[in-house]
C-alpha cells in the first residue's frame, strides 16, 4: 500500500519541487516584464514629448513623411507613431528578456534566435529610411531638371525613377531581412528586368511611332528655337 | 607689413615680404581666361599709372588653376608704349603677382586671397575686376578707386549700361530685393567689378564663410550685403558698357539661379535684425560721368519661354502649391491660360512669389537647391512677360519698369516680415 501510495505521490512531490524552483522564475519574468514595460511607456511619452518640442511634425509634413503615412491610413501625429514604435520594440525586448528570466532551454533558443535577427532587422529599416528619404529626393531631382528643361513628360519621368528605386529598396529590404531571398531576388529581377523590357518594347516596337513623334517634335522645337536666346541672366 | 593666419602659399608670401606695402591692390580672379586677361592687365597697369602715379600699386592675378596659360599672359602683359596714352607716366613699375590660389575652388577664394593680401601689404584701397571684361578702360580704375581714397567711402559698386534685355536675375530679383531689405539703391549688386576701402577687405577676413558656398559661388551678393548690412558707407560709379566674353552657353540657367539666390536668401538668415525694420530704400552717391552706349541686339525667343513656363506649372504645381499657397498658385493658373500675346506678369504677384521663395528658403520647406531651381519655369515667365512689355521701349523706360518692379518690393516688405516671423 504504502509503495502504492509512493508512486502516486512521488511525481507530484517532484513536480511541487520543480514548481518550487520555477516559482522565482516566473515572479522574476513578470517584474521584468512589468518594469519593461513600465520603463517603455515612460520612455514613449518622454520621446513624444521631445518631439514635439523639437517640431518634429511639422519636419515630417515638410519630408512628405505624413503623407506616406495617412497613404498607409496611420492618422496619429507623427511624433505619437515614433513613440508608439519605440515603445512597442522596447515591448517585445522586454518580453524576450524576461522569457529568458524562466530558463527554459526552448525559450532560451528562441531568444537566442530573435537577438540574433535584431541587426537585420535595424539594417532593413536604415536601408527603408535611407532609401525613401533618397527616392523621394532623386525623383524631385529629375521632376524640377525635366521641367525646367520645358520637358512635357517631367512628370511621368520622375514617377518612373521613383518606381525603379523604390522596387530596388523594397528588394534590398527583403534581402537584408532574409524573407525568402531566393523568391525576392528572383521576383526583383523579373520585375525590374520587366520594366526595362517593357520601356525598350513600348519604345522600340510598339510605340515606335510615338517615340519617332516625341523625337520629331523635340527636334523641331529645337530648328524652330534657332536663333538661340542670347540673355545674359546675370 | 601686418601678418595673421593666412592661406597665401610660401612663395607668395616670400614675394609680398619684398614688396613690404602698397596704397593699391588690384585683384583679378581668373579661370582659363588668357584670351582676355591681358586686355584687362594693360587696362588696369594704364589706369594706375594714368591716375595714381604716386600711389604704391600691385596687381594679383588669382587664378584657379588655369590650363590656357592665363597667369603666363598675366606676367607678360605690359603696356608696350606709356607715351602713346600718357603725357606723364609713373617711372617705377607696377607689381605683378599670378598664382593659383589655395582653398576651395570658386571666385570666393580667389577674392579671399586679394583680402588677404590687402591686409598683408596695409593696402588702403582695393580693387576687384573679371578677366573675361573686353570693355574694361584705364577710367574704371579711377572710378572705383577715388571714391575710397579720396572720398572715404568703403564700397563702390559698379554702375553699367546694359542692353534692357540683360542682367535679369539682377533686375527682377537681386536689385529690389536687396534694395528693399536694407534700403540703398544699389543698381548692381552682383556686378563683379568692386572698388573697396582696406578696412573693409580685413572686416571681410574676419567672417567664418570661407569654408561655405561663399567660396565657392555668391561672393559678389556676399560683398555688398555684408557691406550694407554692416554700415560701411557705400558709393557706386558708372562704368560704361560691360561687354565680356561670352559665358559658358552650357551653364544651366537654374544652377545660376541657385548660385545667385541661394546666396541672398542665406544673407537674409543671417541680418533679420538689420532688414526687418528698415522700410523704403535712398538713393547713394553716384560717380562718373553717364553717357549712353550703343549695345548689340539680343536675341529673345519668349514663345519657347512662355512654353516652358507652362510646362513647370503642369510638371511643378505640387510644389508651386506648397511654397506659393493655393491663392497665388490660382493667379499662376490663371496667367498660363493667357494667350501669348496677352501674357503680362503681375509684378506683385512676382513680388509675392519672391518673397515666398524666401520665406520657404527660411522655413526649410524643401532642399535649397531644388526649392530654389523650381523657380526656373516662374523666373522664366516672369523673364518672358518683361521682354514683350519692354520691346518697344527705350533703355530708360525700361528702367522705369525695374523702378516700379522696386517700389512694389519695397511696399510689399511687409508681407515678408510678417511670415518671417510666423512659427
Amino acid at each position: 500500500m504504502m509503495d502504492f501510495l509512493e508512486m502516486i505521490f512521488q511525481p507530484l512531490r517532484e513536480l511541487f519541487l520543480q514548481l518550487g524552483g520555477f516559482l522565482p522564475n516566473l515572479l522574476a519574468m513578470l517584474l521584468i516584464l512589468v518594469l519593461g514595460l513600465l520603463l517603455a511607456k515612460a520612455l514613449e511619452l518622454l520621446l513624444v514629448k521631445t518631439l514635439t518640442a523639437l517640431k518634429f511634425d511639422s519636419w515630417s509634413d515638410r519630408m512628405s513623411f505624413t503623407t506616406l503615412m495617412r497613404k498607409g491610413d496611420l492618422w496619429a501625429r507623427p511624433s505619437v507613431i515614433v513613440g508608439g514604435i519605440v515603445f512597442w520594440l522596447l515591448a517585445v525586448v522586454t518580453l524576450m528578456v524576461s522569457l529568458g528570466a524562466l530558463r527554459l532551454e526552448a525559450i532560451d533558443l528562441m531568444v537566442t534566435r530573435f537577438f540574433g535577427y535584431m541587426p537585420r532587422l535595424f539594417s532593413a529599416m536604415f536601408i527603408f529610411f535611407i532609401g525613401y528619404l533618397l527616392t523621394g529626393f532623386v525623383s524631385r531631382a529629375v521632376l524640377i531638371a525635366a521641367a525646367n528643361s520645358g520637358f512635357h513628360y517631367a512628370k511621368f519621368l520622375a514617377e518612373a525613377v521613383s518606381a525603379l528605386l523604390t522596387v530596388l529598396i523594397l528588394a534590398m529590404v527583403m534581402e537584408q531581412l532574409q524573407i525568402a531571398p531566393g523568391i525576392v531576388l528572383a521576383a526583383f529581377s523579373i520585375v525590374f528586368g520587366g520594366i526595362v523590357a517593357a520601356l525598350a518594347i513600348a519604345f522600340g516596337v510598339g510605340g515606335i511611332e510615338a517615340a519617332k513623334r516625341v523625337i520629331e517634335r523635340e527636334s523641331a522645337e529645337k530648328r524652330a528655337d534657332e536663333p538661340e536666346d542670347e540673355i545674359e541672366h546675370i | 607689413m601686418t601678418t595673421g593666419s593666412s592661406i597665401l602659399r610660401t612663395e607668395v608670401r616670400e614675394q609680398l615680404a619684398q614688396i613690404k606695402r602698397a596704397d593699391i591692390v588690384v585683384g583679378i580672379p581668373s579661370y582659363n581666361s588668357a584670351r582676355t586677361i591681358g586686355h584687362v592687365v594693360r587696362a588696369v597697369q594704364a589706369g594706375l599709372a594714368k591716375y595714381f602715379p604716386w600711389h604704391k600699386a600691385i596687381i594679383i592675378n588669382s587664378d584657379g588653376g588655369s590650363s590656357d596659360g592665363t597667369t603666363a599672359v598675366v606676367q607678360q602683359a605690359a603696356v608696350e608704349n606709356f607715351d602713346a596714352i600718357l603725357l606723364h607716366h609713373r617711372v617705377t613699375p607696377i607689381a605683378k603677382l599670378a598664382f593659383s590660389y589655395a582653398g576651395i575652388p570658386g571666385k570666393g577664394s580667389a577674392f579671399r586671397t586679394v583680402f588677404e593680401i590687402a591686409r598683408a601689404l596695409n593696402a588702403k584701397a582695393c580693387v576687384v575686376v573679371d578677366s573675361d571684361l573686353r570693355s574694361i578702360t584705364p577710367e574704371w580704375i579711377e572710378l572705383l578707386v577715388k571714391p575710397v581714397l579720396d572720398g572715404g567711402f568703403d564700397y563702390v559698386s559698379p554702375l553699367y549700361h546694359r542692353h534692357k534685355f540683360d542682367g535679369t536675375i539682377t533686375n527682377s530679383i537681386v536689385y529690389p530685393l536687396t534694395r528693399a531689405l536694407y534700403g540703398k539703391r544699389v543698381r548692381q549688386p552682383i556686378g563683379g567689378d568692386f572698388g573697396f576701402s582696406g578696412k573693409l577687405a580685413e572686416f571681410y577676413l574676419t567672417k567664418d564663410v570661407w569654408e561655405s558656398d561663399v567660396a565657392r559661388f555668391g561672393i559678389d551678393i556676399w560683398m555688398t550685403t555684408t557691406a550694407l548690412a554692416n554700415g560701411f558707407s557705400i558709393a557706386q560709379s558708372f562704368l560704361g558698357a560691360k561687354i565680356h566674353d561670352a559665358k559658358d552657353p552650357g551653364a544651366d540657367l537654374s544652377d545660376m539661379l541657385y548660385q545667385v539666390i541661394s546666396a541672398a536668401f542665406n544673407l537674409l538668415e543671417e541680418y533679420p535684425d538689420v532688414w526687418m525694420p528698415i522700410r523704403g530704400s535712398e538713393a547713394v552717391d553716384t560717380f562718373g560721368f553717364e553717357y549712353s552706349v550703343g549695345l548689340e541686339h539680343v536675341n529673345v525667343n519668349t514663345a519657347r519661354m512662355l512654353r516652358v513656363f507652362r510646362e513647370g506649372l503642369l510638371n511643378l504645381r505640387e510644389i508651386w502649391l506648397a511654397i506659393l499657397g493655393s491663392g497665388d498658385l490660382r493667379e499662376v493658373e490663371r496667367l498660363a491660360a493667357l494667350d501669348d500675346t496677352a501674357f503680362r506678369f503681375p509684378r506683385a504677384l512676382w513680388t509675392r512669389i519672391v518673397y515666398d521663395y524666401a520665406i520657404a528658403f527660411h522655413l526649410k520647406k524643401l532642399p535649397a537647391s531644388h526649392l530654389i531651381k523650381s523657380l526656373t519655369p516662374l523666373y522664366i515667365g516672369k523673364t518672358a512677360s518683361f521682354v514683350m512689355e519692354a520691346a518697344n521701349m527705350e533703355a530708360p523706360e525700361a528702367e522705369a519698369e525695374i523702378e516700379k518692379l522696386c517700389l512694389e518690393f519695397e511696399n510689399e516688405k511687409d508681407y515678408l516680415t510678417t511670415n518671417w516671423k510666423r512659427p
